[in-house]
């Protein structure tokens, strides 16, 4: 179910459908009540004509003294019936009724009695009946009153009520359903336009998005223009880079060739030392341009710090360098993974340099929001007033150590991109040199 | 020594070949995963240069399929691929060691006997035994202070010898980790080569055990 307009007009119709149902339900059960009451009342009334033109005579038993108006209750098996019964069994019916009966009144409960019954033609009928007591000439005489009419009237005027009130009801039902799928069309088209105007982003044909979204989504779209000018960015960067790169190779190069054509075998080398730095300088520039505004992205120092331990023990495994990891184990850093990796490689690559048998790792929650990761050694440490210059510079402090000399420059690089930074200082538990990483994190609660 | 070399670039293979045996190695090579895989588990190699973006199957399966067939010998990854993320995966794979490209082969070759040295259980760098010196390092080997000229194939059995110093080492094992597979053995020059090395170092530096083979008596 991916679609909108189907989801929102599914529930709708379903909602709708439930409401109105139960509505109609309900109007439909008041109305045949109502009918059904006239229609009792009506009857009511013939019961009372009829009570009131009852007479009993000792030897004839009951019988009317009014006929009553309707001719109905003359014209046989006509549906219009009347029966009186007197004590011992003594009836008197209406010539309707010809030699059928209606069914034997029920004793209780007094009053009125109403029964739905089926009549001499077995049609559908409604009967009430009532028992009274007719003064006569030997005094009060009981005798039960029954009147009779067909439902087929009522039933009718029922089914067609009700026809008229489901399909009301059908067509509101209809119509509502209809309107919220127009709705939820017309709602939806900012998005729709907006797509459209990424396409035309994407192809080319476009530079921004001129959409006026509604307040609902100019949040995304927001974040799309930005994403888009981020892209933009980083493509103009990347492309300023590789420029940069050749040009810086092209010297060299140059170099090279003349230094090869003359055998200059001393210069030509030099030449090559110089184009490995810069092809590993850019290498390391790109790796961490690219991540440039990466978010979202959180490492776990200490795993990450553990896991390099683990490799550079295999590392220096001839020269038996103790490295400790410590710290907090939820701290996180809003930095991506292999960044983390990155920068923590090299300053215990370092260490494990400069050290002569120990390094020391501690992750800590430093305030609020920030995670320090100190790398200590106890190698000869920091020559008072160098740290600056040789991060900045990215030369080596100790040329006769082995490697490129870039390392610290580039994790300091990679810190101030995370919105951090690094710092050298003397250490005091171990001696040597302490390399403080200070990035934005956080203490993750849940372990 | 005897390595294998997995490199599929034919230029590097060739350059690595060639410095390799210089250095005094005895050396086979893989171009592909899969052949690396098949030699890595059946010979005896007392070191592997692995590279990591290989055809067919990838040095990281390579090198893992070994150490899950409990094959120990030390590799050596060399690649251009040298980020930390990337080294941290090689050597917590099962690599001993791990050299980013460019290189230089001096490093290398140092590199590798200082993984065969530790494969062997052995630190240091200098082995004596009585008056013969072994610097393993320099590939050097000097006789009560005079330094003494070796071929590539004495100093490879001398050094070999020396690594696994007071266990007669038997002819197959000995043709096995001196020559590479290509090589046409034959087990005789052993016996010559024995003899050049008494010649040179003394007699009683290197014992026959009857049936068993030749022991360096521990200095």
């Amino acid at each position: 179910m991916k679609s909108l307009t189907r989801r929102l007009t599914l529930f709708t119709t379903l909602w709708v459908a439930l409401g109105l149902g139960l509505m109609c339900w309900f109007v439909v059960r008041t109305d045949e009540r109502q009918i059904d009451a006239a229609a009792d009342a009506r009857l009511a009334s013939l019961l009372d004509a009829v009570v009131a033109g009852a007479a009993f005579d000792p030897a004839a038993g009951p019988l009317l003294t009014r006929p009553l108006a309707d001719p109905e209750f003359d014209r046989p098996l006509s549906g219009h019936y009347w029966q009186l019964t007197g004590p011992g069994g003594s009836q008197a019916t209406s010539r309707s009724l010809w030699d059928s009966r209606l069914p034997p009144p029920l004793l209780a409960p007094p009053g009125v009695r109403a029964r739905d019954v089926n009549g001499p033609r077995d049609e559908p009928m409604r009967m009430l009946e009532r028992d009274v007591q007719i003064e006569g000439r030997l005094g009060r005489v009981p005798i039960t009153v029954q009147v009779a009419v067909p439902r087929q009237e009522t039933d009718a005027e029922i089914a067609s009520l009700r026809q008229s009130v489901i399909l009301a009801f059908a067509l509101l039902g209809t119509g509502l359903v209809g309107v919220v799928a127009l709705i939820v069309l017309w709602g939806l088209r900012p998005l729709r336009r907006t797509q459209e105007e990424l396409v035309e982003v994407r192809e080319g044909r476009r530079l921004h998005m001129d959409v006026i979204a509604p307040t609902e989504i100019a949040p995304l779209v927001g974040e799309i223009e930005a994403l888009i000018e981020q892209n933009r960015a980083t493509v103009e960067r990347a492309r300023t880079h590789v420029g940069n790169l050749a040009h810086a190779l092209k010297t060299p190069i140059a170099v090279l060739r003349n230094a090869l054509e003359s055998g200059d075998v001393a210069g030509a080398r030099a030449q090559a030392a110089t184009l490995e730095r810069l092809v590993q300088h850019h290498l390391r520039r790109a790796r961490a341009g690219a991540l440039a505004g990466t978010a979202g992205a959180e490492s776990t120092p200490l795993a990450i710090a553990e896991a390099l331990a683990t490799a550079l023990r295999r590392l220096t495994a001839a020269r038996g360098i103790i490295i400790r990891v410590v710290g907090e184990a939820g701290a996180r850093i809003r930095a991506d993974s292999q960044d983390v990796t990155e920068m923590l490689g090299n300053l215990m690559e370092n260490a494990c340099k400069y050290g002569v048998g120990q390094v020391l790792v501690r992750v800590r929650a430093e305030g609020a929001g920030r995670i320090t990761v100190e790398v200590e050694d106890d190698g000869p440490g920091l020559p008072a007033g160098e740290d600056a210059s040789a991060l900045l510079r990215g030369v080596r402090l100790d040329e006769a150590k082995p490697g490129s000399g870039l390392g610290l420059a580039i994790v300091s690089d990679l810190a101030s991109l995370y919105g951090g930074h690094l710092t050298l200082q003397q250490g005091q538990r171990l001696g040597g040199l302490v390399a403080r990483l200070d990035l934005p994190g956080r203490l993750a609660a849940d372990l | 020594m005897r390595l294998l070399i997995v490199e599929d670039s034919p230029e590097l293979l060739q350059q690595l070949r060639a410095g390799l045996t210089e250095g005094g190695f005895a050396v086979d090579s893989a171009m592909d995963g899969e052949e690396a895989l098949h030699l890595g588990e059946t010979e005896p190699y007392d070191a592997v240069v692995l590279d990591l973006g290989l055809p067919r199957v990838d040095g990281l399966t390579v090198l893992r399929r070994w150490r899950a067939a409990e094959r120990a010998m030390p590799v050596l990854i060399l690649t251009a691929r040298d980020s930390w993320s990337e080294k941290v995966e090689g050597l917590n794979a099962g690599a001993d060691d791990y050299l980013a490209k460019p290189f230089a082969m001096a490093e290398l070759v140092a590199r590798l006997n200082a993984l065969i040295r530790r494969s062997n259980g052995v630190a240091k760098t200098e082995l004596v035994f009585g008056e013969i010196r072994l610097d393993t390092a320099a590939r050097a080997v000097s006789r009560a202070g005079q330094a003494v000229r070796l071929t590539a194939l004495e100093y490879g059995m001398l050094a070999y010898l020396a690594l696994h110093a007071g266990r007669p080492i038997s002819k197959t094992e000995l043709t096995e980790h001196l020559y590479a597979q290509d090589f046409d053995r034959d087990s005789n020059t052993l016996e010559v080569i024995v003899a050049r090395l008494r010649r040179k170092l003394g007699d009683s530096l290197i014992e026959t055990v009857r049936g068993q083979g030749y022991r360096l008596v521990p200095g």
